[in-house]
């Protein structure tokens, strides 16, 4: 699903280079719920930009689902992730002058689908997350659990084929972001959707099958847990 | 294209119905503003060119002037002339003059001015100066010893109300002297006093041809023949008519009669048009600039979010346009608006000139042309600022 090889990343800040990743390779598979945790500055963020083709690495190769996406013109990697990403931000990220509704059929209605096809897509999308009667309200009236609910239900409602979280529990409280945590590990269990998310809490770490350690950039170590059979995520959740 | 513009036009909808609603409204009415601005001033010179053209037609020249050949100075046998053109289809009248200089002296004061004779019962259907008459009546057939003279050749006792040398105050009844260039002097009592804004005519004094005539020992012969045409605008062609119809002299029409002047006055209300249309465009473009750039930098983070969520770039600058667009058509509605206000206001308030009263004159092609220039500035205007923030990095642009 993804082959990262040898991944670096280097910005310019000023007259002084900052390696953000250096040399990175791993590989996550379909159906996987990975976790990439690590300390701050540790280059989580920077590999999830670059997995999620919002950035570009320096060097090293990155296949995603079978696509090398290094070689890809910015109007392809445009298309790439409408088509086959779904992105869930910190700070949910939605369009303030859009309601939940607007927000999530707002990439089908990108992709050419009708009228008819987009609302019923957004509808079950939001019914699926628990906010459909939430549908007509705008950010604003959205508490953050529901605004980052509405969040998840954009990022696949096109049925991406893998989902990049950056954090999306680090604007909320903890019961909250259990119900977060919780969602997205029914979607990766009952729909076998493929999610890469970032965090720096220890206690996600219990609902990833996989969890790539960053240290300075490096992969420290990849931990792979019983990659769950997920029936007792709600319990795990209810222990922390 | 299509899925992209309705991706575009939905982006925009949601923008100007839940955006802020004031910027909106103020970019609107900026926009109406510079539009009326746009229109105004070109119609208003429009007014004045209307109003000198009519003046040309209906008290100087009429549609077309026959002259004498170069080096005489009578078209021989006018009357002749006359009775023939009238019976030219297409011709309402033609009118035979003659014109000759004199010093006309009322009390103490003299001045030198043209002295035209006229035939009332033609003058009156090629110029209208008889029905401009604000002292006294306009010449009868008959009349040997009356004058009908211009308001500005009159004047007023108190020379400072004077426009142009006057002579001083000459009302109806008075009695003024005439010393014609011949050498003969009469006296006249002055019939009435016209005015018709058309300087040239509001300085000149009528007398009836057969007075003149008998002045200069004239018998049929003619200054100038005035012809009023049924149709106007198509003067080149109708003298052409005339010359296949036998006329030997010289005929000019009222464009060529008038042309010095109102190619002067036209040239500088050109120039001064130009430079007005080009600072309310440079406006336009400044505050349309300014909304959109202040805009899409507010939302780079919302620009940068939908490039993440794989929205084309060009999606999210047509959407600014298209809301430009919409704010340019509205503002030219509604500049529309109050211009038909101001052109109401303006016909029944006419602007006062040294020429008279100026209506603008609106051309459709005038209002499509400031509408276009209007929409296609508005849509550079918002298509550079949507452009260069829509460019930035996503990463960037969603960091803010």
């Amino acid at each position: 699903m993804i082959e990262a090889v040898d991944l670096s990343r280097v910005y310019r800040m000023g007259t002084v280079d900052v390696q953000a990743l250096r040399g990175v390779s791993f590989a996550i598979d379909r159906g996987e719920f990975v976790g990439i945790m690590g300390s701050s500055g540790s280059g989580k963020s920077t590999l999830l930009h670059i997995m999620g083709l919002l950035d570009r690495p320096t060097t090293g190769s990155l296949t995603v689902d079978g696509v090398d996406v290094l070689a890809l013109s910015e109007r392809e990697r445009t298309r790439f992730r409408l088509a086959r990403l779904g992105y869930v931000f910190q700070d949910y990220a939605l369009i303030g002058e859009l309601s939940a509704l607007e927000n999530v059929f707002l990439t089908p209605l990108v992709r050419g689908a009708g009228r008819g096809e987009y609302l019923r897509a957004a509808r079950e999308i939001l019914d699926e997350v628990g906010l459909l009667d939430r549908a007509d309200h705008l950010q604003y009236e959205l508490s953050g659990g529901e605004q980052q609910r509405v969040a998840i239900a954009r990022a696949l409602v096109n049925h991406p084929a893998i989902v990049f979280a950056d954090e999306p529990c680090a604007n909320l409280d903890t019961a909250t972001s259990k119900t977060i945590l919780d969602l997205f590990a029914r979607l990766n269990r009952e729909l076998g959707q493929t999610i890469v998310m970032v965090s720096h809490e220890d206690w996600h770490r219990r609902y990833f099958c996989r969890v790539i350690h960053l240290e300075d950039g490096r992969v420290d170590r990849l931990e792979d847990q019983a990659c769950m059979s997920h029936a007792d995520v709600g319990d795990r959740g209810a222990m922390i | 294209m299509l899925e992209g513009l309705r991706v575009s036009a939905f982006l925009a909808g949601r923008s100007l119905r839940r955006g802020n609603k004031g910027t909106i409204v103020l970019t609107v009415m900026i926009i109406a503003l510079v539009f009326v601005n746009l229109v105004f001033l070109p119609s208003i010179v429009q007014g004045v060119v209307v109003s000198f053209n009519r003046q040309a037609i209906d008290y100087n020249y009429g549609n077309l002037d026959i002259e004498p050949r170069e080096g005489e100075f009578y078209i021989p046998d006018g009357d002749t002339l006359v009775t023939r053109l009238g019976r030219m289809p297409g011709v309402v009248a033609a009118a035979p003059r003659i014109v000759v200089g004199a010093a006309i002296t009322f009390a103490t004061t003299t001045r030198s001015r043209s002295v035209i004779g006229v035939d009332r019962e033609t003058e009156v259907l090629v110029t209208r100066t008889s029905t401009r008459m604000i002292e006294g009546e306009y010449l009868s057939a008959g009349d040997r010893d009356a004058i009908v003279i211009g308001k500005t050749l009159a004047g007023e006792k108190d020379e400072r109300l004077d426009q142009l040398e006057s002579l001083g105050g000459a009302r109806v009844g008075d009695s003024v002297t005439v010393a014609y260039s011949n050498g003969e002097i009469r006296r006249y009592r002055v019939k009435g006093i016209f005015r018709t804004d058309a300087v040239g005519a509001d300085s000149s004094a009528y007398v009836t041809r057969a007075e003149l005539a008998d002045v200069l020992g004239l018998q049929g012969q003619v200054s100038q023949v005035l012809i009023r045409t049924v149709e106007e605008g198509n003067e080149d062609e109708f003298r052409n008519r005339l010359y296949a119809f036998g006329v030997q002299e010289p005929i000019s029409t009222w464009q060529e009669k008038s042309r010095g002047i109102l190619a002067d006055v036209t040239e500088s209300f050109a120039i001064i048009n130009l430079i007005s249309t080009a600072v309310s465009l440079i406006i336009a473009v400044v505050v349309i600039f300014i909304v959109v750039f202040i805009n899409t930098v507010n939302r780079r983070r919302q620009i940068g979010i939908l490039k993440a969520i794989g929205i084309d770039k060009g999606m999210i600058v047509n959407s600014y346009v298209l809301q430009v667009i919409f704010m340019a058509l509205l503002g030219t509605g509604l500049g529309v608006g109050l211009l038909a206000v101001v052109l109401r206001l303006l016909t029944v308030y006419p602007l006062r000139f040294p020429g008279g009263p100026v209506y603008p004159a609106v051309e459709t092609a005038q209002i499509l042309q400031s509408m276009a220039s209007l929409l296609i500035v508005s849509v550079i205007a918002g298509y550079v600022p949507a452009w260069r923030t829509a460019s930035e990095e996503i990463l960037s642009a969603i960091r803010g």
